[in-house]
């Protein structure tokens, strides 16, 4: 069964959280493990491992950049590793640049105001490419699954930036 | 004429037994127990009237004491008299000397399995804890009027799985059965989310601030129709009341010129009235502090209100610091949180809760005792899975606090399960050889934030051996990690390729072996090798009657999915079962319960796929 499957769900990118979560919850109503805390020691390692599929499946379906990634799987589309580099000069460039911005955080005037700066562009640009994702995907040609496929690499360089971006936010404000 | 007696389908035809189980609070400066009685949560009290057992634990020459008895030897007899174990649990030496540098115990043992030097001999922290657990079992069994079917035992959610596994060893040695280890906050939010008469059932997105005596704990739940999902936790497993203590302490030895290293009874002295200071300043602005420093020598100074904001500020603060990230990490805004739920006894320091309140702009519910309202909660779980409220459909999502990772190359860590993962969860790494014809490799599991191993906790090595040689990268080695609903890591290896499931062998940084555990199992009775046997032929008997009561009730409600030929087979299985259980011998019994596990497997699998299938089709019809 793959995740969609698992909860009833269309096999698409656009997915309503909120169903989403009510069968989740149903689900694990009937599988969790404390349902079975007083049963035999066969189905409570049976209800850890159901359980466990649940919550994976659900963890990916709720997150919309592991949810494209689940679906480029689907689709035969595998996404290179992390250290392959883009061949897309432009990005490259502005991914310099960006680095460059979160690097020069920690020596601005400001720093409130530096962090919410790069937290804005970081935004802005990830809000962008997303919504061209979405639209690749919906479109679902081997050439359009190919071009989400760069694209969701890309918002998860993001994606990691915006994580250092917070560590960095809890280095500069913590003792 | 009389009438025949039919049970409702799907329900079993045994009238329903009351299985009895408590909820414990292993705190670190009190500990408490409370059970469900006649659907209401409450503590049990001892034959004194008291429900809080101070958590210590005096070593005296003929006897073990606990609770009050001990905790008044703390001063007078400070080296057999273990103060606030929880602290220590889990942990090393470095870890403890660094952190608490004024304690009054002798320490031995290795820099990873600390013991303190008592009149009776190395005791370790499990074994101070385990302690606490036999007396609130026993406090528990007497009040009740018969044996527990389980316990949850609270751990602080920021807990790391050295310190869960060794709480859980604990009850082990204290011969407990443990239904969960649940975490604290999770705890107080159900006794406060299914509290009818306080507030009425709560529903949205709720903080619990949980600051014990020391450890802390933020966690940020969302309750929706009985489901406690919590969506992020943090907090500081070495930070509490006790903290506050230890700022006065030094703020008083400042004071009054003395120079430590002091004597054991004088740093007892110092934190009894650093605590009575604290203690008082909740209700009164000043406090007079007297030390007696030497014999016709006293000394007295007077603590502020204002002094002693002063000196915790950067603690409150700190707390506050970990309530941002944690909401970050539920990606939740302050204004969404509905209600704060106040925990843990230090939650009564006035400027705790100012700080609190103005932080989350929110008066913070304190309607439940903080003191009492972790064991309430506990119990109410407790009974929940002992199974005494078949119909209840309360369901606790928990996550775990700290992420799991494995130590690679150039001594960094790869994440391979991020914090606020919700449990149970599995997940799977590959690794490869590094040198041709390698047959072994050591894995090295950390748990923590941060990207360097030594900045992370080390939980375990494993060596992994009997991996077919091959050229260097060709071996593909799958890691895998599971956590399960107690919070506790399972780690397995395989080599893929061949399918070798690599041997391993476990050797936990922290806390106790498995064999150690037996060891001093053994240890702490009088006939060692009978009460072993007899131990163990017990355990078998109650799983026994757990498996054949389990595949009873499923063969009531779902035998139409087996053949008849599956229905003769198990019913004969069980009856064989029934029979060898009368029996003495363990591992009889063990092979029983194999064989009916065995004809019962597909029908297991067949049954829980059925029940997905009808909480589906339910939902389905809900949103038609």
């Amino acid at each position: 069964m793959n995740y969609f499957e698992i909860f009833g769900l269309e096999e698409k990118f656009s997915v309503d959280l909120d169903q989403l979560t009510e069968r989740f919850q149903a689900i694990q109503k009937s599988v969790h493990p404390d349902r079975f805390a007083h049963a035999s020691s066969q189905e409570q390692l049976l209800a850890v491992k159901k359980s466990t599929a649940v919550n994976d499946a659900y963890q990916t379906l709720k997150k919309p950049i592991k949810r494209a990634e689940y679906i480029l799987s689907l689709r035969g589309v595998e996404i290179p590793n992390e250290q392959v580099t883009f061949s897309d000069n432009m990005f490259l460039m502005r991914q310099m640049e960006l680095r460059e911005m979160l690097a020069e955080v920690k020596f601005a005037d400001d720093v409130d105001a530096a962090v919410f700066e790069v937290t804005q562009v970081l935004e802005i640009e990830f809000e962008q490419l997303f919504k061209a994702m979405q639209v690749l995907l919906f479109e679902n040609s081997e050439s359009s699954n190919k071009e989400a496929c760069e694209n969701l690499r890309k918002l998860k360089f993001y994606q990691k930036l915006h994580l250092e971006l917070d560590r960095l936010e809890d280095l500069l404000f913590d003792d | 004429m009389a009438l025949l007696q039919i049970a409702e389908p799907g329900q079993s035809t045994v009238p329903h037994e009351h299985r009895l189980a408590v909820g414990i609070d292993l705190g670190t400066t009190n500990s408490l127990v409370a059970t469900v009685k006649s659907g209401l949560s409450e503590t049990i009290v001892d034959s004194n009237g008291d429900d809080i057992l101070p958590s210590v634990v005096s070593y005296q020459k003929d006897e073990i004491l606990v609770g009050n008895k001990a905790k008044a030897l703390a001063i007078i007899d400070p080296e057999n008299t273990i103060v606030s174990a929880k602290r220590l649990i889990g942990r090393s030496h470095t870890d403890i000397q660094k952190k608490y540098h004024s304690l009054p115990y002798q320490f031995c043992g290795d820099e990873n399995h600390p013991s303190f030097v008592t009149r009776s001999g190395k005791i370790n922290p499990v074994q101070v804890s385990a302690e606490i657990l036999k007396t609130l079992s026993q406090r528990a069994q007497d009040a009740l009027g018969g044996e527990l079917t389980g316990v949850v035992i609270t751990v602080p959610a920021y807990f790391d799985d050295a310190q869960r596994q060794s709480t859980k060893d604990a009850a082990t040695l204290a011969g407990v059965n443990v239904l969960r280890l649940l975490n604290e906050p999770t705890a107080a939010a159900v006794a406060y989310g299914l509290d009818n008469e306080h507030e009425g059932q709560q529903e949205g997105i709720i903080a619990v601030y949980d600051l014990g005596g020391g450890t802390f704990d933020i966690s940020i739940l969302r309750l929706n129709k009985g489901v406690f999902e919590v969506l992020a936790t943090g907090g500081d497993s070495a930070l509490g009341g006790d903290d506050f203590d230890v700022a006065i302490v030094d703020y008083l030895i400042e004071q009054a010129n003395l120079q430590r290293p002091l004597s054991p009874s004088m740093e007892r002295q110092l934190l009894d009235q650093a605590c009575k200071a604290k203690e008082a300043l909740t209700l009164s602005n000043s406090y007079q502090v007297v030390l007696t420093l030497a014999e016709n020598e006293q000394w007295s100074t007077d603590i502020s209100k204002e002094q002693f904001e002063l000196l915790i500020k950067p603690l409150v603060n700190k707390t506050l610091r970990a309530c941002r990230r944690a909401l970050k990490d539920a990606d939740i805004e302050v204004c969404a949180v509905k209600e704060v739920v106040m925990v843990g006894g230090s939650t009564r320091v006035p400027l705790v809760r100012a700080e609190t309140e103005k932080y989350f702009d929110k008066t913070p519910l304190t309607s439940i005792d903080p003191d009492k309202v972790v064991a309430i909660g506990a119990a109410i779980q407790a009974d929940i899975l002992a199974g005494n409220k078949p119909d209840n459909d309360m369901l606790l999502l928990d996550v775990i606090p700290l992420s799991l990772g494995l130590e690679t190359m150039g001594g960094l860590v790869e994440k391979v399960i991020s914090r606020n993962t919700t449990i149970p969860v599995a997940k799977a790494q590959e690794f490869t050889t590094f040198k041709d014809g390698q047959t072994a490799m050591v894995i090295h599991v950390l748990q923590g934030e941060r990207e360097l191993v030594d900045d992370c906790r080390s939980l375990a090595r494993f060596e992994l051996r009997g991996i077919p040689a091959m050229t260097a990268g060709a071996a593909h080695i799958r890691v895998t990690f599971k956590v399960d609903a107690d919070g506790l890591l399972e780690v397995s290896a395989m080599e893929k390729s061949t399918g070798v499931e690599a041997s391993i062998e476990v050797k936990p940084s922290f806390g106790l072996a498995e064999d150690e555990i037996t060891k001093m199992l053994k240890a702490s009775m009088t006939n060692a090798t009978e009460d072993m046997q007899a131990r163990m032929l017990k355990e078998q008997q109650v799983e026994a009657a757990r498996v054949i009561e389990s595949v009873q009730s499923a063969l009531n409600t779902d035998s139409h999915l087996l053949s008849e030929q599956e229905n003769l087979v198990i019913n004969e299985a069980i009856s064989s079962l029934a029979k060898i259980t009368q029996g003495t011998v363990v591992e009889d019994i063990e092979k029983a319960i194999e064989k009916l596990n065995h004809h019962t497997a597909t029908f297991a699998e067949k049954r829980m796929d059925a029940s997905i299938k009808t909480a589906l089709s339910g939902q389905t019809v809900d949103n038609i």
